[in-house]
């Protein structure tokens, strides 16, 4: 097993995860909190990844990151080398890419608490920050487990936009779904095997944990 | 003589729900009115519109603070015509819903102190809110459910959970209740009803309640305003507004046999 591969699987999942959070968080409130066309036009912009080939993203965020736009000859200034082809570009298209993971169960979650302990809390004189604080974050934790767990799962098992964007750099970008790619590609089948195992036990198990949860989890309401 | 009022409230609401139009306008003049009507003729929607849970088609809500002997304070809650909507959290008008909304996740001690906030500086000041806080629980008879979880309350005791919770919140103008004794048998509701006439003569704020119960008007002694389909009939003294309601109580009480009678059972 490339171990190498492994580590900046796992490295490349955590960071995507943790800052998909901060990300998703925000926007799923948001999306929540309200109807409109503005909302609509966001959350089909979320879902995006769901439906487009992963290439596709890869595809724009390469050009958008490289020399050819104003941004990316701004980032290749600020940084001295294009976000592409490197660790953090991964980052980046990875957040991009499990965005509607993230969103989607949060969005669920934070309409499913009953809008009249909201508005109860409202009239207590609460702020809305604070009834998101102590009232919407902790009756929708299960959500939150959700879309943490299946935004790693889903970087872990991610591809092409790896390909494309981060190429097949050992220690930087070679994750282990590009390692599999390559085994296969020199008739390396017992590797390959090794790999493609790991990944399906890993995703299985993981599955089973959400799946768990969600057996085990009691109607709040009284 | 007892002191005047803390805050005076002017309701002008009309608004559309389902099909169902409310267009009324009416004053709080003292300090308990009971919103009086059938279920459904628009009593809980004016409630929200108060609180500011709903943003009226067309409404100018404004509540008068009196700070001193001759200083006073508008506060304007909701205007459309000037697009004025003050949100709910900044209104400081505290509302027990009807359907309790206890929050879930917390044990009923922590739900009660979800509004109340109280900045103490020394021991003494500790231990006057901690009475404060003993006061409450034993005026709502729930000191024995602290530790419970919603989950755990009867319908009853939830509904005291509720009303203890809307009561106990800091800084309170204006207390509204909605059907505030229902599922709660009639000693109980006398010795709430006391307990809260007791705080509310402390605080001076005004409270305003919605009942379809004839009793439960004629017991808090109330102002009344008569809601019918979203319009205000009649605002007055009880013993006028519903002298016709009172009239057919007695009745029933007083031929016990009629409604059977009635129903085509004759004894």
């Amino acid at each position: 097993m490339d171990t190498q591969a492994l580590w900046l699987t796992l490295r490349l999942a955590l960071s995507t995860t943790a800052l998909l959070l901060v990300i998703a968080l925000p926007m799923a409130w948001w999306i929540a909190s309200g109807t409109g066309a503005a909302r609509v036009l966001i959350q089909a912009i979320v879902a995006l990844p769901l439906v487009l080939p992963p290439t596709v993203l890869g595809f724009y965020l390469l050009v958008a990151l490289g020399p050819l736009t104003a941004p990316g000859r701004m980032i290749i200034r600020l940084l001295g080398h294009p976000l592409a082809f490197s660790f953090s570009g991964l980052v980046l298209g990875s957040v991009l890419y499990s965005l509607p993971f993230a969103v989607q169960p949060l969005v669920a979650g934070f309409r499913a608490v009953d809008t009249a302990l909201l508005e109860v809390a409202a009239t207590l004189g609460a702020w809305p920050l604070r009834t998101f604080r102590t009232i919407t974050l902790p009756l929708a934790k299960p959500s939150l487990v959700t879309a943490a767990v299946l935004t790693f799962t889903h970087t872990v098992g991610e591809f092409g936009v790896v390909l494309m964007l981060g190429g097949n750099i050992p220690g930087a970008t070679r994750t282990l779904s590009i390692a599999l790619y390559d085994q296969v590609q020199d008739f390396n089948y017992a590797a390959a095997n090794r790999t493609a195992g790991a990944l399906l036990g890993f995703s299985l198990v993981t599955l089973m944990v959400v799946y768990w949860r969600g057996a085990e989890r009691r109607p709040l309401v009284g | 003589m007892l002191p005047p009022l803390r805050t005076e409230l002017a309701v002008r609401l009309r608004h559309r729900v389902g099909a169902l139009d409310i267009d009324v306008d009416f004053k709080l003049r003292e300090r308990w009115t009971v919103l009086f009507g059938p279920s459904g003729s628009g009593k809980t929607t004016i409630l929200k519109a108060i609180a500011g849970l709903l943003r009226p088609d067309e409404a100018h809500i404004a509540c008068t603070v009196l700070t001193g002997s001759d200083l006073e304070r508008t506060l304007v809650f909701v205007d459309t015509e000037t697009g004025c909507f003050l949100p709910a959290h900044k209104r400081v008008v505290r509302l027990a819903p009807q359907q309790a909304a206890l929050f879930p996740h917390f044990s009923v001690l922590e739900n009660v102190m979800y509004g109340f906030q109280e900045m103490v500086r020394d021991e003494q000041e500790e231990k006057a809110r901690d009475n404060k806080i003993e006061k409450l629980l034993s005026d709502f008879q729930i000191t024995h459910l602290v530790d419970k979880y919603p989950a755990a309350l009867s319908g009853g005791e939830g509904q005291r959970v509720n009303l203890a919770r809307a009561v106990a919140a800091t800084g309170c103008r204006l207390l509204m209740l909605d059907e505030p004794f229902s599922g709660l048998d009639v000693k109980l509701r006398d010795e709430l009803i006391m307990n809260l006439r007791e705080r509310q003569e402390r605080r001076r704020m005004p409270v305003l309640s919605v009942t379809h119960d004839v009793a439960e008007a004629f017991q808090l002694g109330a102002e009344v305003i008569k809601i019918a389909e979203g319009k205000v009939v009649e605002q007055g003294p009880v013993e006028v507004v519903l002298a016709e309601e009172r009239m057919l109580l007695l009745q029933q009480l007083g031929n016990p046999t009629s409604q059977i009678r009635d129903m085509g059972h004759p004894i």
